[in-house]
């Protein structure tokens, strides 16, 4: 056993759902009709005498991401049989991987930089979907639905080298990041889950698993509260069993499934049904040459080619849609300004929504719009923001909207003078401080001129016009 | 006998009416089925509306009529091979009223061809026996056509059984560990092991996936490698399905076997045989050597000693997988709902598998555990390695490797009782080791001890099922 020294140990098995069209063993569509059990064939729906086809896709797939995590890759892909009996199983099997998986010994940088091992990557078929109508520990019955059942996975097994439930979302996250880059998972509708595994150091690393949470925010609140719970048993002396647990996410809380005592024995034999499928170098070189840009590519071309400060390039790169969005904007307006609006200003907005980029409606044209007029000096930083805080919300046409709102800029020098005449008379009180020596009085006149235009005046200008005026 | 293709002829020419042909022959299966018990179900419905289609067909002499290699040709399909809409249920109670919604590839392959399903067979329940009497709960055990107190052997016992009893008929039998060429030696008709792959499993409900093997019974040897002939071939569904040259399997027959090489397996004779097997496979081999061929005698250790430990370890590690998704929730037997998941697919379980199945479940199970695997199952598999490379270096020198196919005469019921579970295994002892390396082989029915049939096992290299047709119809010719 590995000896741990840090305060929690977090191990992640990640499920994601490779994007193909069809399943991991059959033709049936992976997206379409959403009524129960319509995309299923006697494969998925595990008939006698049904037998399994490879989807070669799938298997690009996962040897793109086996790549990105620079893993090694094994010469043979085998599939095996991992027996147990469940409702949502088609087979009481499921065809998975075991002794050999395509990748192991890889890795993942999280933000900071901290690399974190993966131990493997391995391919296997999604069971079918439970419905539990009553909820989960309610229900006197639950529903099957064979929609899911065959879809292809992969698996991400870490090494327990996560210290805090925020390094596990952020592991998460760089993960979702990778599978974006690589095209081989739908950021819209693809399902990833994890297992996570947790310790603490008070109960001697006794390992509890955490079963089937589902995104990435969703991670960092059931590690917290299983780290809060795993603690609050320790100090009152209560021994932390190994144990499997389950995360409700309704409720907020993890409830014991079942205690081990040892592993489960999944019986697991070579799937005879599948021929072993050699990994040739050429076939392997093809795929590398058809990989796109990942994160770390985007950063170097950020910083060589668009002159950004390697933090802003990282952040821009993080997120494959704002990098994307990034660059097009950038072949129109100074990259450095571009970066600035988008790494600060839309990500702030978006967070503030708590949207994420691809689910907000805003693109490019919008982005452009708006920054060739703050570059114009059109608008004011003030007013682009606010802009941008409606856009995100649902985007519009800028320019129109700037025009229809009478938003540009006052840059007309003689009505910005007739407001600061106004400002000044407006003010006697202030004026006779200021002059008295309190510096922040002036202030306050600035501010009473860029309320008369509604902020379409930049302040430092207003303070020069009041300056040469007193 | 009159071989199948004087019938076609006939059928073709209009001579037979095909309908009342078919019709004829329902009747007799049924007829026969009343005492021997060779069909679980006689498909009437679907036969005798295939006969309709051909006869409109031949009226309306469509073109691509005439060129139907199987046209009319009743062909029986093992239970274990899914035919849409006819219920399939390998032997099963568990499987009892599953009716498939697919064909089977050999079955398109027949039906494209003209061929006529009669019915399922009888079989040990899942394939899970050398006798048939480890049929399903309520399933019928099927009686040896030459006594009706012996077993027809197994697992395609009710295959073997109507070859030899129904006329201007073809069966399509399953093998996994000799469950071909065993009955059609107790059965005295010729059955034919293709090589693992040659044929697609697509349709066939599984036993043991890296040994199941589908392949043509019948009462003469053209018959047979003219069946062959229509299900072999590559299916993109089968990802074990061999994608080779297919051969033209006829073109064998009386072809000469002069100067052709054959080995006998010094192992398969002497002690455990009985002596009118053994004399009448020599009387087979001197047949051979009559038609021209050379023999020598030949040691193949590996397979005759740990033939039976590896295939038993391989196909009930197999099986055990793949009878779990019997479990009374998607199809098949099912029982009151109630308790936990786990208990109700105990009780669907508990109550449909018969004990035999039981039996295999619990041993492949216990070989795939944690700490047994390296011990049993990997093993087993490293074994089957050594078993192949042996044959393999025998086939350098050999066309072909003789044994009995059985070492006993057909037994009877009462004996059968009496043995244990490892003695009612090692029946298998000549034909595992060939199921397990995938080597096609062939069942050539050699003559009779009192009253009873003989036959004799010829093996060949992988892909040379046109070698085992040579020679089996030299014999054939030779007597």
């Amino acid at each position: 056993m590995k000896h741990f020294t840090t305060d929690i140990v977090i191990g992640l098995e990640i499920h994601a759902e490779l994007d193909t069209k069809t399943k991991l063993f059959c033709s049936c569509p992976t997206h379409g009709s959403e009524e129960p059990n319509t995309r299923t064939c006697e494969v998925c729906l595990g008939m006698p005498g049904s037998k399994p086809v490879l989807n070669k896709k799938a298997v690009e797939f996962a040897l793109k991401l086996c790549l990105a995590l620079n893993c090694e890759i094994s010469p043979e892909l085998i599939f095996s049989r991992k027996s147990y009996f469940y409702p949502d199983m088609a087979k009481n099997y499921q065809i998975s991987q075991y002794e050999i998986p395509l990748g192991k010994n890889g890795s993942l940088k999280l933000r900071e930089g901290k690399k974190v091992g993966i131990t493997r990557v391995h391919m296997e078929e999604d069971p079918a979907s439970l419905i539990h109508p009553a909820g989960m520990k309610e229900s006197a019955y639950v529903l099957v639905d064979y929609n899911r059942s065959g879809n292809p996975l992969v698996e991400i097994v870490t090494e327990p080298e996560l210290e805090s439930p925020e390094e596990a979302r952020d592991f998460m996250k760089q993960l979702i990041t990778v599978l974006n880059y690589l095209e081989i998972f739908d950021i819209n509708e693809g399902i990833i889950k994890a297992d996570a595994n947790v310790s603490i150091k008070e109960s001697n690393y006794a390992r509890v698993e955490i079963k089937n949470i589902t995104g990435f925010k969703e991670i960092e609140r059931a590690l917290v509260y299983e780290v809060n719970r795993q603690k609050e048993e320790a100090k009152h002396h209560k021994k932390i069993e190994q144990e499997t647990r389950a995360w409700d996410s309704e409720n907020g809380v993890t409830f014991s499934l079942r205690k081990k005592e040892t592993e489960e024995d999944y019986g697991y034999i070579i799937d005879t049904d599948l021929t072993i499928v050699d990994i040739e170098e050429k076939w392997l070189k093809e795929i590398k040459k058809e990989m796109p840009e990942l994160a770390q590519d985007k950063v170097r071309k950020f910083v060589e080619k668009h002159k950004l400060k390697k933090e802003d390039a990282e952040i821009l790169a993080a997120e494959k849609e704002l990098a994307e969005m990034f660059e097009k904007v950038a072949e129109e307006i100074n990259p450095v300004l571009a970066a600035k609006w988008l790494r600060r200003e839309l990500v702030r907005v978006l967070n503030y929504n708590k949207k994420e980029l691809h689910e907000a409606e805003i693109d490019e044209k919008h982005m452009i719009d708006l920054l060739k007029l703050v570059e114009n000096k059109k608008i004011t930083d003030n007013v682009a923001a606010k802009i941008l805080e409606k856009l995100v919300e649902k985007p519009f046409d800028v320019k129109e909207y700037v025009k229809k709102e009478k938003l540009e800029a006052v840059s007309d020098i003689e009505e910005l003078e007739k407001y600061c005449r106004e400002a000044i008379g407006e003010n006697p009180k202030a004026i006779e401080d200021y002059r008295k020596g309190e510096a922040k009085a002036l202030n306050f006149i600035v501010g009473a001129v860029m309320k008369k235009t509604k902020g379409k005046a930049t302040p430092k200008e207003v303070n020069e016009i009041i300056l040469r005026m007193i | 006998m009159e071989s199948i293709h004087n019938l076609i002829n006939k059928i073709k020419a209009q001579e037979i009416d095909i309908v009342e042909h078919t019709y004829k022959l329902i009747e007799e299966c049924k007829e026969i089925n009343r005492e021997y018990n060779y069909l679980n179900i006689i498909s009437e419905e679907l036969a005798l509306n295939q006969a309709r289609e051909i006869k409109v067909q031949l009226k309306q002499k469509n073109k691509n009529i005439k060129n139907k290699k199987l046209l009319g040709v009743a062909i029986s399909v093992k239970d274990a091979i899914c035919v849409k809409d006819v219920e399939s249920a390998a032997g099963s109670k568990i499987l009892q009223s599953y009716k498939p919604l697919f064909d089977a590839f050999v079955i398109q392959k027949v039906k494209e061809e003209g061929g006529i399903i009669i019915g399922k067979t009888s079989q040990d329940e899942f394939g899970f026996g050398g006798f048939s009497v480890n049929v399903g709960i309520g399933f019928k055990v099927p009686k040896n056509p030459f006594d009706m107190e012996r077993s027809c052997g197994g697992s395609s016992g009710g295959a073997a059984g109507i070859s030899q009893k129904l006329s201007n008929h073809v069966a399509l039998g399953e093998s996994t560990g000799g469950s071909i060429v065993e009955p059609a030696s107790f059965c005295g008709v010729y059955g034919l092991c293709p090589t693992y792959g040659r044929v697609s499993r697509y349709g066939l409900i599984d036993f043991s996936n890296s040994l199941d093997k589908i392949g043509p019974m019948g009462k003469n040897i053209e018959d047979v490698a003219l069946l062959m002939s229509v299900i072999s071939g590559y299916d993109k569904n089968d990802s074990t399905s061999l994608n080779v040259k297919d051969d033209n399997y006829e073109s064998y027959l009386k072809k000469p076997i002069k100067g052709m090489k054959i080995g006998i397996i010094k192992e398969a004779f002497g002690s455990g045989v009985e002596r009118e097997v053994e004399k009448n496979v020599y009387n087979g081999i001197e047949e051979l050597k009559e038609e021209g061929a050379k023999t020598e005698e030949i040691s193949l250790e590996l397979p005759i000693k740990y033939g039976i430990a590896t295939y038993y370890m391989i196909a009930t590690s197999e099986a055990s997988t793949n009878l779990a998704k019997y479990c009374g929730m998607r199809y098949g037997a099912s029982e009151k709902l109630e308790g936990s998941f786990n208990e109700y697919f105990t009780k669907a379980r508990s109550n449909n598998f018969g004990d035999e199945a039981k039996r295999r479940i619990i041993l492949g199970t216990f070989a795939r555990m944690a700490g047994y695997r390296d011990a049993f199952y990997l093993k087993a598999m490293k074994v089957r390695t050594l078993m192949i490379n042996e044959y393999k270096k025998a086939f350098k020198k050999f066309d072909a490797l003789v044994s009995p196919t059985a070492s006993i005469l057909p037994p009877k019921f009462e004996d059968i009782e009496k043995l244990s579970p490892l003695q009612h295994y090692m029946i298998d002892v000549m034909t595992v080791s060939p199921n397990v390396a995938g080597l096609p082989h062939l069942n050539v029915p050699v003559g009779f001890e009192k009253n009873l049939p003989i036959g004799m096992l010829l093996i060949a290299d992988h892909l040379q099922e046109g070698k085992l047709l040579q020679f089996g119809s030299a014999v054939e010719k030779g007597k």
